[in-house]
């Protein structure tokens, strides 16, 4: 309980502060609309039959790669950019003196991150089905569901993993420069990995991004359940066994080394 | 007796950051250390006011660090109340740091939001947080600017916000680094005040602070410790820090003549106030005031004034700080 008190007052501390740059949060809103319209006209240039849509329309089969992006991003780097923050502020040090784990600040820091990036998943399908008349398919939604919540805790062991680098190394940041340039390329997140060269699409396959999609778009868009997706959800599961522990024993100890360095809070 | 802060043989060193060039010219070279403290011994009664004293780079924000649980120590042993900051949870209970840097705070939040969101890290039960920090505010007299955007206080304001977080938790001990460096001397004033009164007074709680002010230390401390190049030199009373190395009693004397006669004294400074004398005489015990003035009197020299001068924590400071090492070589 009082773990998700914490949680909850970094959710609400982030809020607040965002809502306080109350322009910049209407623009938000408003450009994620006028992106969407922008998607809807571009992808009408696009072959329904290319490669890798699997039948899907060309704007759907977009839209939930640009929506979900968001949320891989907010994984990626809501751990990384709110420490790094933290650390250039000097609130870090602040809430380490505090008797709340260290560990339960770095995986706290990114929780509004990760709110608001399922947030703007939300809004973005409310505007695809409300105004653009793309059609979900609710038989998927349990599978759905196990696919975000996999989801969402493999990308929590990629984000903290990338976050011991900051606090180790404090700035460059290999993990979030490698996953993120190679989700954009080959996590068929804007286009489907089939139309890339032949050699390369293997490498899409050790990528949790790849299996994310395959069960969103297949849950959401074709109405797939557990049985179609099982391959791809126990993919995603092993995924998620070994990143989620791997993060966490790095983070133990970055958290360690940061400590006995005396490096912590520093940037 | 239970301390309220101890330390043993505490060691610490950082890595020297080495340059682009450096590392380049020599990639495997093991890295250099700087030690930042060398063997601290350190005990803080319950309910005193403890003061870390000196010059930059010393080893304070270091030696504050470790009993904060920011910093691992590389040998020795660290404890607060009691408990060893291995187990830092039960020690941040039981502590709160205030330290100088006024960016701590979320300045796109009120003193309230950050209030609250702080309550939640120091486990402030739910239905208590907001009457303890209207309690608090009441107490830094922020009651009435509680709900202004943080990044338009002054730094006085913001320091006395920086004490009500570190008191959300009712904390025994509490360190403060600099507490006073940005403020205006009023506002100085009035915080030394409260720390004196309130914190120490009232509430009984142990603060340790680390300070340049000499004339704060003065004021609040119960004891001194002063630290040099990662070494503890002296600790002691205000007053015996003050009369560390000094072997010779000092009177200010306001005569008529321009040189007093030889005798078991030192004139140590002399300058002409009003057509008068005035000399800063130092008196090597045995000698004593009685002698002085017997010998003045028996060369017919009228006394027009004479105090006896306390030396000051300034000049001990030098003292201890430019000895070669701490075994009372001073003036």
């Amino acid at each position: 309980m009082g773990v998700l008190l914490k949680l909850w007052a970094f959710i609400k501390r982030d809020f607040q502060s965002e809502v306080s740059y109350r322009l910049a949060f209407v623009l938000q809103v408003g450009g994620m609309f006028l992106s969407l319209l922008a998607f809807f006209y571009m992808t009408g240039m696009i072959d329904p039959d290319a490669k890798g849509l699997d039948g899907i329309r060309p704007f759907d089969w977009m839209l939930v790669g640009l929506s979900f992006q968001f949320y891989f991003s907010a994984a990626l780097f809501a751990f990384s950019q709110k420490i790094r923050d933290e650390q250039v502020l000097g609130t870090l040090e602040a809430m380490l003196v505090s008797p709340t784990p260290t560990s339960l600040v770095i995986f706290s820091s990114a929780a509004f991150g990760f709110t608001y990036g399922a947030i703007r998943v939300m809004v973005y399908m409310a505007f695809a089905v409300l105004v653009f008349g793309v059609e979900l398919y609710a038989r998927g939604l349990g599978a759905f569901a196990v696919g975000a919540a996999l989801t969402l805790l493999s990308s929590v062991g990629l984000g903290i993993l990338s976050a011991s680098f900051i606090l180790y190394f404090k700035r460059g940041n290999p993990i979030n420069l490698v996953l993120s340039g190679a989700t954009t390329f080959l996590g068929s997140v804007f286009f489907p990995v089939e139309q890339l060269p032949e050699w390369i699409q293997p490498a899409s396959a050790y990528l949790p991004v790849t299996w994310s999609m395959k069960i969103v778009r297949g849950s959401l868009l074709q109405g797939k359940g557990f049985d179609e997706l099982r391959n791809e959800l126990l993919i995603l599961l092993v995924m998620t066994i070994v990143l989620l522990p791997t993060g966490l024993i790095c983070s133990r100890f970055a958290i360690r080394r940061a400590k006995r360095e005396g490096s912590l809070v520093h940037y | 007796m239970e301390f309220a802060i101890e330390g043993h043989g505490l060691e610490k060193s950082f890595v020297k950051k080495r340059g682009f060039r450096e590392m380049l010219r020599r990639p495997f070279a093991k890295a250099e250390r700087v030690e930042a403290l060398r063997g601290v011994d350190l005990r803080v009664r319950q309910g005193e006011i403890f003061a870390l004293l000196g010059p930059n780079g010393a080893g304070k924000t270091t030696l504050l660090k470790i009993f904060s649980s920011l910093i691992l120590p590389d040998a020795g042993q660290a404890k607060v109340a009691g408990h060893d900051t291995i187990h830092e949870n039960l020690v941040k209970r039981r502590l709160g740091l205030v330290n100088s840097d006024e960016r701590s705070f979320y300045w796109r939040l009120t003193a309230r939001q950050n209030l609250r969101f702080f309550a939640r890290l120091y486990d402030v039960p739910g239905k208590r947080i907001d009457s303890r920090i209207d309690e608090l505010l009441a107490r830094v007299d922020m009651a009435d600017a509680a709900d202004r955007q943080f990044s338009g206080y002054s730094s006085g304001m913001k320091q006395r916000i920086a004490i009500a977080r570190a008191l959300l938790h009712d904390p025994e001990v509490l360190l403060m680094d600099e507490p006073t460096s940005s403020l205006d001397p009023a506002s100085a004033r009035r915080l030394r005040q409260f720390i004196l009164d309130e914190l120490n007074g009232r509430d009984g709680k142990t603060v340790v602070l680390a300070s340049h002010n000499l004339r704060e230390v003065e004021f609040l401390a119960h004891r001194v410790a002063i630290l040099v190049e990662g070494k503890l030199r002296q600790v002691g009373t205000v007053d015996e820090v003050r009369h560390w190395g000094v072997r010779q009693d000092r009177y200010q004397l306001t005569l008529e003549v321009e040189t007093p006669p030889p005798g078991p004294f030192e004139v140590l400074e002399r300058e002409e106030v009003a057509g008068r004398h005035r000399f800063l005489v130092g008196l090597e015990p045995p000698a004593g005031l009685p002698q002085l003035l017997d010998l003045l009197h028996a060369a017919g020299i009228a006394v027009f004034g004479c105090d006896r001068v306390e030396p000051d924590l300034e000049d001990a400071f030098s003292r201890i700080v430019d000895a070669e090492d701490g075994t009372g070589k001073g003036e």
